[in-house]
């Protein structure tokens, strides 16, 4: 019971710190928004031009907005100690480090999420592809959190290069683009994409609380 | 032990003294040798001269994926058994691979022009190899990034192992995806698909080049463990 009041507690602060910064989360979906209209502008208003390419810009802004709050994963946590003392309370690294990932994917990835329809309107999706964005949003936000954790607990004593942290979250978020915007290519072979996807979460939330616990520990020890 | 040169700098230093000097000289001979093959080699029907971009192009592939797989090898080594040295042939060989990549894209895309009528398309193995070149290059970066030794160390071996998964994915996507790049001809060692007179002079410039590769290696290797030498 104590544990578990533990776990309730640690996301309870977890949402209090992010609806603290709540302007934060919304100039991140600004920035969203804001970019899909440079989009349009760059392109151009053709309607048939923008909903072929729709899909693809959708997920790729998606993944270009939630990398730009990555720095403050485990950060101002790192830097005031507050993780040392969780630690202490009787939580393992790793335990922390997962359920940051899924308090992350509650807070930040989840309003994304809202914002999704509003953004399909303004390319015209039709919507069987707006629904198949969602559920792959809903999988690949969590690969992203995850990427992201693994990413910023690496970058925790890196003073000097800041935006190698987005390069690797881009480069492993090769594959989830691949599948995530496959799956409207060919309507034959939906569930082994999606299948997939599943798998590729189901490792990644296997790996990283393992590696980014081993990243937060090195990082103490050389701090 | 005979291998001990390979996790043991001081060792390795020695073997290095005692070899490099006729590792130049016999690099240099099969160079030579290698380049007189390749003149003498004949044209192919469809492609004609062009073909002979293959005698660079092939040996660097491999030459970049051997980097990697090392890279990898060393990389699981260091991690499990706490092994410095493989820690400092990871910081030493990764622009080594990271040019053969490019030399790999560079002759490529110069081939592919005249034959296939463009310098680059998104082809499985094309892009999977441009994606090895990011990777080499990130790994790069990041020996450059942390101020603490061992911090940098671990990061860039771990980044490797997980880097790791993009080498099955480039030897399988000519046989996984239907790409425009031909299948391996190689591989099959039973039978090659390649006529034993462009075989010979392609053997002989991949030792060639992984003779050299080997000499920048050691070049390299010996002024990295000069450098741990004086920081310590």
């Amino acid at each position: 019971m104590v544990f578990l009041k533990k776990i309730f507690l640690f996301i309870k602060r977890e949402s209090q710190i992010f609806f603290s910064n709540f302007v934060d989360l919304c100039s991140n979906i600004l920035f969203f928004f804001l970019s899909i209209f440079v989009f349009v502008f760059a392109l151009g208003a053709d309607e048939q031009l923008l909903r072929t390419v729709g899909l693809g810009i959708i997920w790729s802004l998606l993944l270009l907005s939630s990398t730009l709050s990555l720095r403050k994963f485990y950060e101002e946590d790192f830097n005031n100690g507050v993780i040392t003392i969780i630690h202490m309370g009787g939580m393992s690294y790793e335990l922390i480090v997962f359920f940051k990932i899924i308090s992350h994917f509650l807070f930040v990835q989840i309003p994304f999420l809202a914002s999704i329809p509003i953004a399909s309107v303004f390319f015209n999706l039709p919507i069987i592809e707006v629904y198949n964005l969602i559920l792959t949003f809903i999988i690949g936000s969590l690969i992203l959190s995850c990427l992201g954790s693994i990413s910023s607990s690496m970058n925790l004593l890196n003073k000097t290069n800041f935006s190698i942290g987005s390069i690797i979250v881009l480069l492993f978020s090769i594959p989830v683009i691949i599948f995530s915007v496959g799956i409207n290519n060919s309507d034959s072979n939906f569930n082994n994409l999606i299948n997939l996807l599943i798998g590729i979460a189901l490792i990644f939330l296997g790996i990283a609380p393992w590696s980014s616990a081993a990243f937060i520990r090195l990082a103490l020890r050389n701090k | 032990m005979m291998l001990n040169f390979l996790i043991n700098p001081n060792k390795f230093n020695i073997l290095a003294d005692i070899i490099f000097k006729p590792l130049l000289i016999i690099a240099f001979i099969i160079l030579i040798l290698g380049l007189i093959l390749v003149y003498y080699s004949p044209l192919d029907y469809q492609q004609g001269l062009t073909v002979k971009i293959m005698y660079i192009h092939v040996p660097s592939a491999w030459l970049a994926l051997l980097t990697y797989a090392i890279m990898t090898i060393y990389s699981i080594v260091g991690l499990a058994f706490k092994i410095p040295f493989s820690f400092i042939i990871n910081k030493a060989i990764a622009p080594i691979g990271a040019i053969f990549t490019t030399l790999c894209l560079l002759s490529g895309s110069l081939w592919g022009k005249p034959m296939w009528g463009t310098w680059w398309v998104w082809d499985a193995r094309l892009t999977s190899v441009a994606i090895l070149l990011i990777i080499y290059v990130i790994i790069i970066f990041l020996n450059q990034t942390f101020e603490s030794r061992e911090v940098k160390e671990k990061t860039v071996a771990i980044f490797i192992l997980i880097g790791s998964i993009n080498l099955p994915i480039i030897k399988f996507s000519v046989d996984w995806w239907n790409t425009l790049h031909q299948p391996a001809s190689i591989s099959k060692l039973s039978s090659p698909s390649i006529d034993i007179s462009m075989l010979k002079p392609l053997l002989v410039m991949t030792i060639a080049f992984s003779l050299i590769g080997l000499i920048i290696a050691i070049l390299r290797i010996k002024a990295e463990i000069l450098i741990r030498k004086r920081d310590l």
